[in-house]
């Protein structure tokens, strides 16, 4: 049950929505959050005729809700009626093949793992992006994100954690298992170092935010109810979830229930970023890691949309500064453009690049040496667009730790 | 999280008193949910918040002051729906700039007017319906409602001063003390030398 349209009532009309939409400085097809939000929710109750296909084009970045001094849900209004109405723009033939493929991280991502080598290769080369633009619409200038040849989970079962007393729960995400396991390594290294041992969930299935933003809602629901019952399970023992990535927690916080419908109310205040527990626990003194002496790094902060919307940054920001040699400076909010499988599409290349400009000139002009962010599709996006080196907090930290 | 001053309400009055104070050198944290309308102009609520950042004001945008905690004679701490009741954000001064109705500032029912984050005292008629006046252009009762404090600016609370709480702006009642930036100011610049 969608409980997108409950307070379109309580916006105003003031358009603040407008003007922090990334979409609408770029692309005049699009009619922005409070004619796709609110007013277009009025008209879709009356005649489910009147949904328009332009809705495609929001990113779901929620920099809408986060501006609304009325508290409308305006994103997850776009993002339902996208879901409800929207099913019957089903893209059929090769770009429904394409959007299928790039939403259905898990399976590609087991498909990719054991064969690495040769998909990074392949997907590397320029006649093969030259067909994937001409045939499935991807974009060519797109580097796809590489798959590592050992999943983090193969290489967690090697790891002996019995020798700790207490424990956290670590949600992956596919991201970690698939292409970049060594967050996940940090993620437990760390964790080991701060006395605590790491369990993984009993089932994990990918969050579901990429089923969703290509219409796959339903797969998305099933997926969602796999996560929350093993979170359930998790937190009854005492335990503590925690993510790396701040879409991953974003959906199955916030999009779990007020998009797709899912209770979740139970592992709610469970579940959270590795940032904000370090911090909170390091804080509090009730962690504690060694810095190394000579470590000397000049970092800028950008705020993914999900982390702003969540509020989060803070901790991320907070943690960072507490690292000794490091030199920290935050960049003014901006949307990179990539929006997970959105700026993948050819069709949205130009969108996604002329949203990211602002942020690609932030980076470029800050002359540090290293980009943080707890976001991974925003990493990929920087790191083509400006050539620096994209890390997360948490790969940050682990760094500058004497293990 | 610990900071000198934490301001609740981004309109016009929490940022006046943000600006001053991350200027004086304060550590400040402004709560600002959503954009706010009473400040003007295009691009201004935006680039105001993002100015202040720069200032090194920490800014928790799009989220609310759900509860504020008094313990004693004091205002200790704030926790806001974003980051969730395991952090209390916590000050030496707190100031309340929430604004009146629409900003949700002041909250009602058909009998009752409420400040919701500290329970700050208000001021309101008991009889309903001396709160508005049918003359449209007649001063409106309503609008002089609002947070009462005592005479050195202090919000009441149960009809004690809480005497670390201050309120700017549009959420004060009419006749009440507004926070006197300057002497606060001054007085911390004497106090750090």
């Amino acid at each position: 049950m969608s409980t997108g349209s409950v307070n379109l009532e309580q916006c105003l009309k003031c358009n603040l929505c407008t003007l922090v939409c990334p979409m609408m400085e770029v692309n005049p097809d699009y009619p922005g959050p409070k004619k796709a939000g609110p007013d277009g929710e009025r008209y879709r109750l009356k005649d489910p005729a009147f949904f328009d296909y332009a809705l495609k084009y929001c990113l779901n970045c929620k920099r809408c809700e986060v501006a609304c001094p009325s508290d409308v849900h305006i994103g997850d209004m776009i993002q339902s009626a996208r879901i409800k109405y929207g099913s019957q723009a089903k893209k059929k033939g090769l770009r429904g093949l394409r959007d299928w493929t790039l939403a259905s991280t898990d399976l590609v991502g087991t498909v990719s793992s054991p064969v690495a080598p040769l998909v990074n290769g392949v997907l590397g080369t320029r006649p093969v992006k030259a067909v994937m633009d001409a045939v499935l619409a991807v974009d060519k200038h797109r580097t796809f994100p590489k798959y590592s040849r050992q999943k983090f989970v193969s290489w967690f079962r090697k790891q002996d954690q019995s020798a700790f007393d207490r424990f956290v729960t670590y949600f992956h995400g596919c991201y970690v298992n698939y292409n970049y396991p060594d967050l996940g390594k940090d993620f437990v290294r760390l964790m080991n170092a701060a006395g605590y041992g790491v369990h993984l969930l009993n089932k994990e299935k990918c969050c579901g935010v990429a089923l969703m933003s290509n219409g796959f809602a339903d797969k998305a629901r099933k997926q969602g109810t796999v996560n929350l019952d093993s979170m359930r399970k998790a937190v009854s023992a005492g335990e503590q979830v925690l993510t790396t990535s701040s879409t991953c927690t974003f959906t199955m916080r916030d999009e779990y229930p007020d998009v797709l419908g899912l209770d979740n109310s139970e592992i709610r205040d469970s579940l959270m970023l590795a940032t904000k527990w370090l911090y909170t626990k390091l804080s509090a003194g009730e962690i504690h890691l060694n810095f190394r002496k000579d470590f000397k790094m000049k970092v800028v902060y950008h705020t993914a949309c999900h982390m702003q919307k969540m509020g989060w940054q803070i901790y991320s920001i907070a943690l960072l500064q507490m690292i000794p040699g490091l030199d920290l400076t935050v960049l003014d909010q901006n949307c990179c453009g990539i929006a997970g499988t959105f700026g993948f599409k050819k069709e949205n290349y130009g969108y996604s690049q002329a949203i990211g400009s602002k942020l690609f000139a932030d980076v470029e002009d800050s002359g540090a040496d290293i980009v943080a962010t707890d976001c991974e599709t925003c990493k990929w996006q920087i790191e083509m667009s400006t050539g620096k080196t994209v890390l997360n907090p948490v790969e940050i930290l682990a760094k500058a730790v004497e293990f | 999280m610990k900071f000198d001053v934490i301001i609740i309400g981004g309109g016009w009055a929490g940022r006046s008193v943000a600006d001053r104070l991350a200027l004086a050198g304060m550590k400040v944290c402004i709560v600002s949910e959503g954009l706010s309308l009473a400040v003007a102009g295009n691009n201004a609520p935006y680039s105001h918040l993002a100015a202040l950042q720069q200032r090194g004001v920490t800014v928790l945008r799009g989220d609310r002051a759900i509860k504020g905690i008094i313990t004693g004679s004091k205002a200790t701490g704030v926790i806001t729906r974003n980051l969730g009741k395991d952090t209390v954000l916590k000050a030496d001064v707190f100031v309340l700039a929430t604004g009146k109705f629409f900003s949700r500032g002041l909250l009602s029912d058909m009998n009752h007017i409420w400040e919701p984050v500290f329970g700050a005292d208000v001021s309101y008629d008991a009889d309903r319906t001396k709160w508005a006046d049918s003359e449209f252009f007649a001063h409106q009762p309503f609008m002089d409602f609002g947070v009462l404090t005592d005479e050195a600016g202090h919000v009441l609370a149960g009809g004690n001063s809480v005497v670390n709480l201050y309120a700017a702006g549009e959420i004060l009642s009419a006749g009440s003390k507004e926070f006197d930036i300057d002497s606060f100011i001054e007085e911390y610049e004497h106090r750090i030398g």
